[in-house]
């Protein structure tokens, strides 16, 4: 029974793998991201290498490709993906692994790959992409006061009114611990520690449980990126957590009245993962490595406030201030890397998500279905 | 018949009877070839599948592959304290060659169900156990992390033993068996499925109700109507019928949020105030009006297809004979409407009770169904065998719903045209 649920899926990929055949195909997020990847590092790639290289939208995590070796026809080459999912994947043998200094190039000056990228990878089989912040924003127009912390988001006597979070436990549980006072320490280590204590879960989700429930605040969840913004926009919620550059994209992009609050802020990092057995390993191979070089993932930043990985991009980026496509906007100021928004912060601990997630979804889950 | 009477034959000899059992059996055949497609369509887009997500969700071989010695050792312990020595061994030795064979992250994901915090302890093992000298293995795999030193990691492990399980149906109704083969519900602060279960009921069921409440004044006046009024009022049924599901739903989240155009409305008559504006989107409200929305004409063709065959003589014939318009309608026309009525909300009700983007769109924390739920588990904790388990629960609800409607107002009465 399963060989023939197999042969027809099998069946179905293959009439998918026809049309897209001989060019390499990127899963990404979509959207004002994609977008970035594409005229950023995408399309020069495509013309240098002399390929095609076709983005498809995806929505995170490793159900899809999981599906598609299941079926042993697997049709995406490349995925930009979160820690978590290159810890997994590697682990589970769903990705290429990396001979890092070999696989990519250095630096202009020399500088080997490894040593280039800001931190080590969290897996062999990643390679960083980009670093971003989970962050939150108010619409100046519908807020008296400014907030200016981390507790500021939770306190709903100074700051009345609905607020938007994501729609699962990841960076929920870091940020309300720290407005539940407990010290952060360096890169949020001491927040983790707090995390992994007995209790500690359960007093981050009294936290969210306490905000979504008071008659002053209350909780809408966003899964989507371009979410947040709109919400602050249409009104429906006074502040909202999200990826500091959809608020970006808001506010330079499009001239909205968003303002952003780096304190508290997760630092966080999306990697590309070459998919094992794709249909053009080869070609796809090498796409990567050009994509990850120092000019190409400085390219993505012209169009999308994402720190590239590589600290010979930053460089590449100072020197050629205003980066950003419209000519006149400093763009190493809006990084989640600018030394001005860096003044507390955490470092996403992907092990321990990986580690926990499936009981805290659990009690997250429950939570949520008591509101 | 009996032996006596002779036998009747046809002109070529063959007694009658054979010969019309032949003529038969090839009619049978034809039939059979022509409806073949259709057991054949049947067969490959429900059955196996349904019966793959069966398998899928009670297998666990996987996980007993994977450890075979293990789980021979493990037999002869009784689960209260630390295993002995010869089960560190096993397991020192099953795992060696899963990380060999680089396939040690499939075991940490699924034993990772099972208790959390293995997969940094096997992964840790991974790394450390290339150094271990051989002998007391017990003592070099405690070392490598404190967890593995507690009792209920290996208990986790020694659940995992059977070829079969039926944990997965325990945990959609949060429960699961413990050390003692007892079952019993999961703490407080886990308990979520339960609570879905019951709210899909609730919603699938009100808004049934709503929609029959709505559909049926409506499919009333369609099969009433003249001509030329009831074919626009079929056009506006059925024009949101043909709309994409996303931009209704879309619509309504524009319509209904708390800075949206009907609050706005309410604010400018004065019927409520600015900053009390209520809230009637990503919450159960959300969900209700929505759903009710979408599912309207599911409710309203049946209803319509149903009463179009209804004589309006008869209405006048129940007045003429000296009922109230009341009684004519409750004592002729409504029992005649109802295998209309049973085959809208049979249909509404089946389909609410799977639905899922509406919900996961409008319906916030206090909306969202059990599917999404499902979703949850396909996406994003990739525990598939738990998703079918629970995609089948629902289909064995429906099952039992309809079956019960079988009992209550009989299948054979459904008309849906």
């Amino acid at each position: 029974m399963r060989k023939l649920s197999k042969l027809l899926l099998t069946l179905t990929f293959a009439l998918s793998i026809t049309s897209s055949a001989f060019a390499v195909t990127v899963a990404s997020w979509g959207g004002a991201y994609t977008e970035s990847q594409k005229l950023g590092y995408g399309d020069p790639t495509a013309k240098a290498l002399g390929i095609e290289i076709n983005w498809v939208d995806y929505s995170g995590g490793l159900s899809e490709i999981k599906a598609q070796q299941e079926a042993g026809a697997v049709n995406w080459d490349i995925m930009d993906v979160f820690a978590m999912d290159t810890i997994t994947g590697c682990d589970e043998g769903i990705f290429v692994e990396f001979d890092f200094d070999k696989d990519f190039p250095p630096a202009p000056d020399g500088t080997p790959a490894s040593e280039d990228f800001f931190t080590s990878m969290p897996s062999k089989c990643a390679v960083g992409n980009i670093l971003y912040s989970w962050n939150y924003a108010y619409n100046s127009e519908n807020l008296a006061n400014s907030p200016k912390t981390i507790k500021d988001f939770f306190n709903t006597k100074r700051f009345p009114g609905k607020r938007a979070i994501y729609k699962s436990a990841l960076t929920n549980l870091e940020i309300a611990l720290a407005a539940d006072g407990v010290k952060m320490g360096k890169g949020g280590d001491f927040l983790y520690k707090k995390l992994e204590a007995d209790g500690g879960v359960d007093r981050a989700i009294a936290k969210i449980k306490k905000l979504c429930t008071d008659p002053n605040g209350g909780c809408v969840f966003w899964s989507a990126g371009a979410q947040p913004p709109e919400l602050l926009m249409s009104g429906e919620v006074v502040m909202a957590t999200g990826w500091n550059g959809r608020f970006f994209n808001a506010t330079i992009g499009e001239g909205a009245p968003i303002v952003q609050v780096w304190d508290g802020q997760g630092l966080d990092y999306e990697y590309f993962a070459l998919v094992k057995g794709g249909p053009d390993e080869a070609n796809a191979k090498k796409a990567l490595a050009m994509m990850t070089n120092t000019e190409m993932l400085a390219g993505s930043a012209k169009y999308i406030a994402y720190a590239p990985w590589r600290k010979s991009s930053i460089a590449v980026m100072e020197a050629g201030e205003p980066w950003y496509k419209d000519g006149k906007t400093n763009m190493v100021p809006h990084m989640p890397t600018a030394p001005a928004n860096l003044k507390k912060y955490f470092l996403v601990n992907a092990d321990f998500w990986a580690d926990n997630s499936a009981e805290i979804g659990e009690k997250w889950e429950a939570m949520k279905a008591g509101l | 018949m009996s032996s006596e009477t002779q036998k009747i034959l046809t002109t070529d000899g063959i007694p009658l009877e054979e010969s019309l059992k032949k003529a038969e059996r090839k009619n049978k055949i034809k039939a059979f070839l022509l409806v073949s497609p259709l057991l054949l369509y049947l067969l490959i887009t429900y059955i196996f599948p349904i019966g793959d997500m069966f398998l899928r969700s009670i297998d666990d071989k996987m996980v007993t592959k994977m450890l075979p010695k293990t789980f021979i050792a493990m037999e002869k312990w009784d689960g209260n304290e630390l295993p002995e020595e010869e089960v560190f061994e096993a397991f020192y030795l099953d795992y060696k060659i899963l990380v060999k064979e680089k396939t040690f992250g499939k075991l940490a994901t699924q034993l990772n169900y099972e208790k959390n915090g293995f997969k940094s302890i096997l992964k840790k093992l991974a790394r450390k156990q290339k150094k271990f000298t051989e002998g007391n293995y017990k003592e070099q795999i405690m070392k490598v992390h404190k967890r593995w030193a507690n009792v209920d990691y290996w208990r986790a492990i020694k659940r995992r033993a059977p070829n079969y399980t039926y944990s997965k149906y325990l945990k959609g109704v949060d429960m699961y068996e413990d050390e003692n083969g007892k079952i019993v519900q999961v703490e407080e602060s886990r308990r979520v499925h339960k609570k879905l279960w019951m709210r899909t009921l609730e919603i699938a069921f009100f808004v049934t109700v709503f929609c029959f409440l709505m559909a049926y004044p409506i499919a009333h006046l369609l099969a009433t109507l003249p001509m030329k009024y009831s074919n626009l009022l079929m056009i506006c049924v059925l024009l949101p019928f043909w709309t994409s599901l996303l931009v209704r739903t879309a619509s309504w989240m524009i319509l209904l949020q708390q800075q949206g155009i009907v609050n706005d409305f309410f604010v400018w008559i004065g019927l409520v105030a600015d900053e009390n504006r209520p809230e009637m989107m990503y919450n159960k409200t959300g969900t209700y009006v929505a759903m009710t929305q979408i599912l309207l004409p599911f409710m309203v063709l049946p209803l319509y297809s149903v009463m179009k065959t209804i004589s309006p003589s008869l209405m006048r014939a129940g007045k003429s004979l000296g009922g109230t318009p009341f009684v004519a309608f409750w004592k002729i026309y409504f029992p005649l409407t109802i295998p209309g009525i049973g085959a809208g909300c049979l249909l509404v009700f089946i389909l609410a009770i799977g639905y899922y983007i509406t919900p996961a769109l409008v319906g916030g924390a206090s909306g969202t169904l059990i599917s999404n739920q499902i979703a949850y588990h396909m996406k994003s904790t990739l525990d598939w065998s738990f998703a079918s388990a629970m995609g089948l629960m629902l289909l064995l609800g429906v099952l039992a719903i309809y079956w019960v409607y079988n009992k209550l107002v009989g299948i054979d009465n459904i008309k849906l045209g």
